[in-house]
């Protein structure tokens, strides 16, 4: 059996008192696309921060591509955390620089300190972030400020800057619940093309179930920090998901 | 990752990147336009000039620094320091006190939203007393203080109150503009929805706005006070009493211990009120010392980054120990109020304002004061240039930090505290030890203790900065050193530079204050005329630094506006 990408055994993450994950297990392969699904606070973005090596447990084992990452030296960690991207809801794009230079940033893992100084003045490798933002679609706003640019679009810049980190693995953190949704659909699907054609695995959390039905082929069920399921998208009823966002014993 | 090269050939890429193209648009072209001004400064101050170091000075620099080692700490003079420092620290909250009444009333009727709540339809232009207003508030905002306190000593005499008034009415017009500036940015929802039901407008400007207004209202009082510490510092350097004056008698008569005793005692004075003023901005939500240029969305964007709920019980008790402060403040400096109404005063004022009419505007005056403005200009420039410089490099050592050694952010705010809690002509003394007399002495002053103002001003601005694309950048494996180049600075830069061209504006107004003691410009001008009663010169010099400070205020506006 291959070494699994993401590989959590026992896994809880208390802050203080509240216990935000607690006693989660879960292996996700490589070429996966899952879906993270439950109600506000249920430890999605918890779970993502497990995932890309930012956050510790407070218990159990978290294996990332085979690697602890608790046991790495801050060099080795970062090594790491190169072959693992991540999209955020709120982008975190640097909204007065050009569109080229967020895009440039996924070199930062590998590039020298000179490198990255100098190609804020005159860009570097701008033929690859032109490839990466022709492939989500937004060739021509290369040299725009960020700032200019609609959510989508920003959404599609932070999407380039994963492509040109090139992970092995992409973390999307709510992706699309900043855009409208006509640009969740396109988000998703750009999202889902590009795992696809590249070979990348994907986790994405979703408040909208119907695109963890339509681009996922795993959803993971989360409650109160709990796995409450853990099934192929197409196993999954509609009333289990509804049982997952009832309001009786939820915490608010 | 390989590319499927029919993607790259099918869609179109933009324009080549080209350095050139670029320059003269927005940003670049004030940046382009900087460099010129600030190496046109350089040479007109003498900075590439050979003769400017009197070696003979190094002596004194020494005795000056062993002295360190040795403060005058006998119980008489810690006695004196101890009252200089009451002094200083009554005048200035007596001053801030003035200026927060003229400062309310000037708001209120300077800003847009009043009068706009009072005319119908609610979405028109404010009409002409507006304008009036804001006219009114220009004149006594471009005086500096030491200028105001001496033009009052000739009229009032020798009083507590002229260092009061010098202090709260440029302080009061300065106060009033920024109050106004508050009003007219606090979000009107709520205002309007009280005037559509139909609320007057006094209730729901009561109701509507000044509650959402009073956390900034209050965090820039405070501010403020720190402001006037410094400038009540500097009033004692004119004359006023106080620690200012001690330090230059000190330094006058060489006597360097003392002075080390008195420095201790304006960093910890300065310190505390440092200190106490960020503390109350904290339980305010309301962090940052001041906020200019500032783009809409950003606005917001703080806000939301810094929203708290004032906590009602510690406000209370802040403005019960402020109240008490005032009275004390007055009744241990106890100024004459009859003063301002006395016979004596009006002829005196009379007499004056006479004799200023009509300014001295002759061929070879207006010859001598143009060359004189060009001068003191190059002397604000070159001291922004080398205060902005090592403010930027500085700020981020000195930026609290969550995670790393405390240290740098200790010693660098220490340094930055002593740098601006002296005051700028004490600075420019000191540096007449070992340099000729002339503007550069002066423009040095200006710069170091303009650094410690501004190297704070931007290190807070780091601090309050967005972390989360910091943080994304790092999660994805980039080194903390490129992620702060890739995030923490260019999201920094903007408001650093909006911070040091709107220092900029103040130290034009401040070239004065050094040229008092000698260090050049329009400055040591007025206080020739002064000194030997030559009131129609002196009103065509103060008629120059008004058309100084006008020009650096239009120009420090026009490059903040592509910063945003």
């Amino acid at each position: 059996m291959p070494e699994p990408v993401f590989e959590l055994k026992g896994v809880t993450v208390r802050y203080g008192a509240f216990a935000a994950l607690s006693k989660v297990s879960l292996r996700i392969e490589a070429g996966e696309r899952v879906a993270l699904i439950g109600p506000s606070g249920a430890g999605k973005s918890t779970l993502l921060s497990l995932l890309n090596g930012s956050l510790a447990p407070t218990e159990g084992e978290v294996r990332l591509l085979g690697q602890d990452p608790t046991r790495l030296s801050t060099r080795a960690l970062r090594r790491l955390q190169r072959q693992i991207g991540t999209v955020y809801q709120q982008f975190h794009l640097v909204p007065n620089l050009s569109v080229i230079h967020n895009v440039n940033a996924g070199h930062l893992g590998r590039w020298s300190l000179l490198q990255a100084v100098v190609s804020l003045i005159v860009p570097l490798e701008r033929s690859r972030a032109a490839r990466a933002l022709a492939e989500v679609g937004i060739a021509d706003k290369l040299y725009a400020r960020t700032d200019t640019l609609s959510g989508g679009q920003q959404q599609r810049v932070a999407i380039a800057r994963v492509l040109v980190q090139d992970p092995v693995a992409i973390l999307a953190d709510e992706p699309i619940s900043s855009v409208d949704p006509e640009r969740s659909r396109e988000i998703m699907t750009l999202l889902r093309e590009l795992c696809d054609r590249f070979d990348k695995t994907l986790v994405v959390s979703l408040h909208a179930i119907e695109y963890a039905y339509s681009h996922c082929e795993r959803m993971i069920g989360l409650r109160a920090g709990q796995v409450v399921f853990d099934l192929p998208a197409a196993q999954v009823s509609p009333q289990m998901v509804e049982a997952l966002y009832r309001i009786r014993d939820v915490d608010v | 990752m390989s590319v499927p090269s029919a993607a790259q050939r099918a869609l179109p890429l933009p324009e080549a990147f080209s350095p050139w193209r670029s320059l003269l648009r927005g940003a670049r072209l004030v940046a382009l336009l900087t460099l010129l001004a600030v190496a046109w400064a350089a040479t007109q101050t003498g900075v590439f000039r050979g003769d400017l170091i009197n070696a003979g000075g190094w002596a004194l620099v020494q005795q000056f620094f062993a002295a360190a080692l040795r403060p005058e700490l006998s119980p008489t003079f810690l006695r004196l320091t101890l009252e200089s420092t009451l002094v200083t620290f009554a005048y200035a909250v007596c001053g801030l006190a003035l200026s927060l009444v003229i400062g309310l009333a000037g708001g209120v009727l300077s800003s847009e939203v009043w009068w706009l709540v009072h005319q119908r339809p609610f979405v028109a232009r404010p009409g002409s007393p507006w304008l009036i207003a804001r006219g009114a508030l220009a004149l006594p905002r471009a005086i500096h203080e030491v200028l105001w306190g001496l033009f009052l000593v000739r009229i009032l005499g020798l009083d507590p109150l002229v260092a009061i008034l010098a202090l709260g009415i440029p302080f009061g017009a300065i106060t009033a503009k920024v109050f106004s500036e508050i009003l007219d940015e606090t979000p009107r929802d709520a205002l309007r929805a009280l005037l559509n039901s139909g609320a007057p407008p006094g209730h729901a400007l009561l109701y509507g706005l000044l509650p959402r207004a009073l956390p900034n209202l209050l965090s820039y009082t405070f501010y403020r006070l720190e402001c006037a510490i410094r400038s009540a510092t500097v009033l004692g350097v004119i004359g006023a009493g106080g620690l200012g004056y001690q330090v230059l008698l000190s330094l006058q008569s060489l006597r360097y211990g003392e002075m080390w005793t008195l420095i201790a005692a304006l960093v910890l004075l300065s310190g505390i009120t440092d200190w106490l003023s960020a503390r109350v901005r904290q339980v305010l939500g309301a962090p940052a010392r001041l906020e200019v240029n500032l783009a809409p969305g950003c606005e917001a964007q703080a806000a939301q980054l810094t929203r708290a709920t004032p906590s009602s019980r510690g406000l209370l008790a802040l403005l019960g120990l402020a109240v008490l402060v005032v009275p004390l403040a007055l009744v241990y400096l106890q100024p004459d109020f009859g003063r301002l109404v006395s016979p004596r005063t009006q002829a005196l004022l009379g007499q004056m304002l006479a004799e200023m009419f009509p300014p001295d505007l002759s061929g070879d005056q207006i010859a001598r004061l143009l060359q004189l403005s060009l001068q003191t200009l190059a002397m604000s420039i070159v001291a922004m240039a080398i205060a902005g410089l090592f403010g930027l490099a500085l700020a981020h050592p000195a930026a609290r930090r969550e995670r790393g050694p405390r240290w740098p952010y200790w010693l660098t705010r220490g340094g930055l505290l002593v740098l601006r809690a002296v005051p700028a002509p004490v600075w420019a003394l000191l540096f007449l030890f070992v340099m000729f007399p002339g503007p550069l002495p002066g423009a040095l002053a200006l710069a170091v203790h303009n650094l410690g103002i501004l190297g704070r001003l931007i290190a807070e601005a780091v601090e309050n900065v967005d972390q989360r694309p910091t943080r994304a950048l790092q999660h994805a494996g980039a080194p903390p050193l490129h992620a702060f180049f890739y995030s923490t600075l260019p999201m920094t830069i903007p408001q650093s530079l909006a911070y040091i061209f709107y220092r900029w504006e103040i130290c034009a107004r401040e070239t004065v204050i050094v040229g008092f003691v000698g260090a050049g410009g329009l400055g040591r001008l007025l206080t020739e005329q002064l000194s030997s009663f030559d009131y129609p010169g002196l009103s065509a010099t103060l008629i120059a630094l008004f058309g100084l400070t006008f020009v650096v205020d239009m120009l420090s506006t026009a490059a903040r506006r592509p910063l945003r």
